[in-house]
């Protein structure tokens, strides 16, 4: 029994190409979602932070569209394909590069998907050239329910739209192997700030324990925001996505020429990007990179945030400092008052050496677990900074064991955090004894040399 | 005339080589070659009206092409009698019946090499590659233009000669001042015999343009398919590619509708049966260059099933050169057959129609 079928013109084959392509740079395979109003390609990448739907209008998008269903798929008919043989029979031929080779063009393309008891599950592509030469492929599929991403349309209050050839011609400016995009706006200045950088760090020396930046640099675009159709966003709000994914997205949206329109919520929190022409509707779910202190921002009145703004990159710097000398008193807490930093998954950084770069120091007498404790610490520990490292991303490398969720209230994965937590105190149990007979490390911080009695306080 | 005279002027020398030619452009040369480019070795048969190139894989596949004696500006043989008793002149053999020829094995890779040593046929593929890769250097990009003697192949000159049996094949070639001398080694030729094609009793005849069934295969190619299926027949779908084993799915091409895109076609089957044979899909791919460069293809079966393609090749300058392939198929066992048979039942349905409009005229 014939579910579906339908019939693409050479431009629509030309569109659902530029769609495929597009997710194919998130994931390898797309669940087809065949509905009687309209077709849905979506994916979900790999690691579930991106999630890319397209939807085409069955009266607009196809030449002809036909969902039939079946008892089996009354409402709607999924299925799951592979992207890269959808990629090979969806794509333009001859003539629409060459014109000396317009009749080996595609005049029509019939999709059909023949499912039901006792047959084969394929889709089979048949494809008709200006020629006469007919090309049929039929494709195997899984027959599979998709996974569709949850957004919150009322959380996001964020909200700004540009035409993206004008944010096309902006990715030029990036440079390469960049990997964060922070997007934050200067109410005063009347500019959204595009700043990416990244924070690949690469093992130097022979013990490996010293990380420096792979690309300590930072391009930061400022965009009038006259450019943009619509800006509403909260002051001074940060928000950090990956660039590859944006690239992906953007290649894709200047080819639709269409206004690209985002919102979103807070930082650890998606945000959802939208673009649409011609029967199409793009639409894009990134899980924007959490900061640390995104509770404390959400928290603050757009008024107070203006007046302390925690411009994330400049602050880093004391940031790091103080959550790396806090850590050095009692780790667990560090995690949960590590301020304003970037955080990317641990999956994709080394294992954290916080440990090997200096012998942990015994706990204090005083374990201080409380926050406020803390601080006073910190002020203590002042005259520390001045032995830092001029670099800071040593720092930044032992903090980044934070998952994006780390201080999100609705955190699926706080199991998972606490587990980090946990983890350096075990460590920190197990690993003084052999460092300690190991000897001194050349460069110590005053906070650990005082207990040796080396200076007094 | 000039060329006897020179002629003369060699044979005056102790030891006339045994074939000695000049060409202007090693393009077409190359080119042709090219087309054949899928053993290590190639068997070379040097006759007075040219020089034909013969490949072989596993006894499935051969491949021939022709040098043919226009291609060079000169072109000089000095052929031993079959018997292999050294001729006195050149022009003795013409009364022989058959041909003298000499015959040996070169490496067809090295040949190759050695005919592009200056990038003749290169130059094109080095300036897709340099449009694609807009960051490199201006100062390495070697970017030849469209009147430099690469893009043209006139890379100077080029001559080839073969001295005596079991001498190297000397090629020498000349490009302003420089004189690049290439001897490439001679093998004692193995004399495989051709694949038998029966072209008294052929199955079917079907001329169309080379280009199309390139179009055909790139269209099944993606999914890397293990064996390719042809079937011609009378009746609609005429001429049909099927790929089948390849991981992603099936997928046929046909050569159904439109009204120019069979140029000949027969089909001799008896009792209303088509011809249909499945061939490795990578060995049939093997011809894709020669469906590149040639014009028309003409596709014959015989009644063992094996497929020759002759492909027509407009070389520059108005003559032509034909390659020749030929393909031996799997044997066919009755259960593959039965599920041949099958599946194309099945897809064969809902395209029949329209227009099937098609020039059964023949020879």
């Amino acid at each position: 029994m014939v579910v579906l079928n339908f019939t693409l013109s050479e431009d629509g084959v030309a569109v659902l190409h530029d769609a495929l392509a597009c997710m194919f740079k998130f994931s390898d395979d797309v669940c087809l979602e065949a509905r009687k109003d309209k077709l849905t390609l979506t994916t979900l990448n790999i690691s579930k932070s991106a999630y890319v739907c397209f939807s085409f209008a069955a009266n607009r998008f196809f030449s002809k569209y036909n969902f039939e269903g079946s008892p089996q798929y009354r409402e709607r008919f999924s299925c799951q394909l592979y992207i890269k043989s959808l990629l090979t029979i969806f794509r333009a031929r001859g003539g629409a590069s060459d014109v000396s080779r317009e009749n080996a063009a595609i005049e029509r393309c019939d999709v059909a998907i023949d499912d039901g008891v006792g047959k084969k599950s394929r889709l089979v592509a048949r494809i008709s050239f200006r020629n006469g030469i007919t090309a049929s492929h039929s494709l195997p599929y899984e027959v599979k329910a998709p996974t569709h991403a949850k957004f919150n349309q009322d959380e996001a209050g964020n909200c700004w739209a540009i035409s993206s050839k004008t944010l096309r011609q902006l990715m030029d400016h990036f440079g390469p192997s960049i990997e964060l995009l922070d997007i934050n706006t200067d109410e005063e200045n009347h500019v959204v700030n595009f700043t990416c950088f990244t924070e690949k760090v690469q093992k130097r020396g022979a013990t490996n324990s010293e990380a420096v930046l792979k690309k300590p640099l930072h391009t930061n675009i400022a965009v009038e925001m006259d450019e943009f159709d619509d800006v509403s966003v909260e002051d001074k709000m940060h928000i950090i996505i990956s660039v590859k994914d944006f690239r992906a997205i953007l290649q894709h949206a200047q080819i639709t020429s269409g206004d690209l329109a985002t919102s979103y919520s807070n930082p650890g929190r998606p945000m959802k990007l939208t673009y649409g022409a011609d029967g199409v509707l793009c639409e894009f779910i990134l899980m924007t990179v959490g900061e640390k202190d995104a509770t404390y921002q959400r928290h603050k009145t757009p008024k107070a945030n203006s007046a302390k703004a925690p411009t994330s990159r400049p602050e880093l710097d004391s940031a790091s400092h103080r959550a790396s000398s806090a850590q050095q008193v009692q780790p667990a807490p560090s995690v949960e008052k590590q301020p304003t930093q970037h955080k990317i998954p641990t999956a994709s950084r080394p294992p954290p050496p916080a440990f090997d770069m200096r012998p942990p120091p015994p706990p204090p007498p005083t374990a201080p677990r409380s926050p406020g404790l803390f601080i006073s610490q910190d002020g203590g520990d002042d005259d520390d900074h001045q032995w830092d490292p001029v670099n800071p991303d040593e720092e930044e490398e032992e903090n980044a064991r934070i998952e994006w969720h780390s201080n999100s209230e609705s955190d699926p994965f706080a199991p998972r955090i606490s587990s980090f937590a946990r983890k350096p105190t075990q460590q920190s149990d197990a690993t003084p004894p052999e460092r300690l007979v190991s000897g001194l490390e050349p460069t110590q911080r005053l906070s650990d040399v005082r207990r040796f009695g080396l200076f007094s306080e | 005339m000039a060329t006897q005279r020179t002629q003369r002027q060699n044979s005056s020398a102790p030891v006339p080589p045994i074939f000695r030619a000049v060409a202007s452009s090693t393009r077409p040369l190359y080119q042709l070659l090219k087309s054949i480019n899928f053993t290590h070795k190639v068997h070379v048969e040097i006759t007075e009206n040219g020089i034909r190139f013969a490949t072989d894989h596993a006894r499935v596949m051969q491949g021939v092409a022709h040098w043919n004696k226009n291609l060079f500006t000169t072109y000089l043989t000095n052929l031993p009698e079959p018997e292999h008793r050294p001729s006195s002149s050149a022009s003795d053999s013409e009364s022989d019946p058959e041909p003298p020829s000499t015959t040996f094995q070169i490496s067809l890779p090295a040949l190759l090499e050695t005919l592009q040593i200056f990038g003749a046929a290169d130059a094109a593929s080095r300036q897709a590659k340099s449009d694609v890769d807009p960051y490199r250097s201006n100062l390495r990009n070697y970017r030849s233009d469209a009147f430099s003697n690469q893009a043209l192949g006139m890379a100077g000159t080029c001559s080839l000669s073969y001295a005596a049996e079991g001498d190297p094949l000397s090629i020498v070639l000349e490009e302003s001042g420089v004189n690049t001398t290439c001897n490439l080694t001679t093998y004692v030729p193995e004399i495989p015999e051709d694949i038998p094609f029966d072209i008294e009793n052929l199955s079917f005849k079907i001329i169309t343009q080379a280009r199309w069934l390139l179009d055909a295969l790139a269209e099944l190619a993606p999914a890397s398919p293990e064996k390719l299926t042809i079937t011609a027949s009378k009746k609609e779908p005429y001429l049909r590619l099927t790929s089948s084993g390849g991981p992603l799915g099936s997928s046929s091409v046909d050569f159904a509708k439109g009204r120019d895109l069979l140029e000949t076609f027969v089909v001799n089957t008896r009792g209303g049966k088509v011809w249909s044979n499945t061939f490795k899909f990578d060995i049939l791919k093997s011809a894709s260059e020669a469906m590149k460069i040639a014009s028309k293809v003409s596709l014959r079966g015989d009644s063992q099933g094996v497929l020759s393609m002759q492909f027509m090749v407009e070389i520059e300058g108005g003559s032509l050169s034909f390659l020749d392939f030929r393909f031996v198929p799997y044997a066919i066992s009755e259960a593959e057959e039965g599920s041949d048979d099958g599946s194309e039942a099945e897809e064969g349905e809902g395209e029949v129609g329209q227009d099937g409009e098609m020039d059964l005229d023949g020879e």
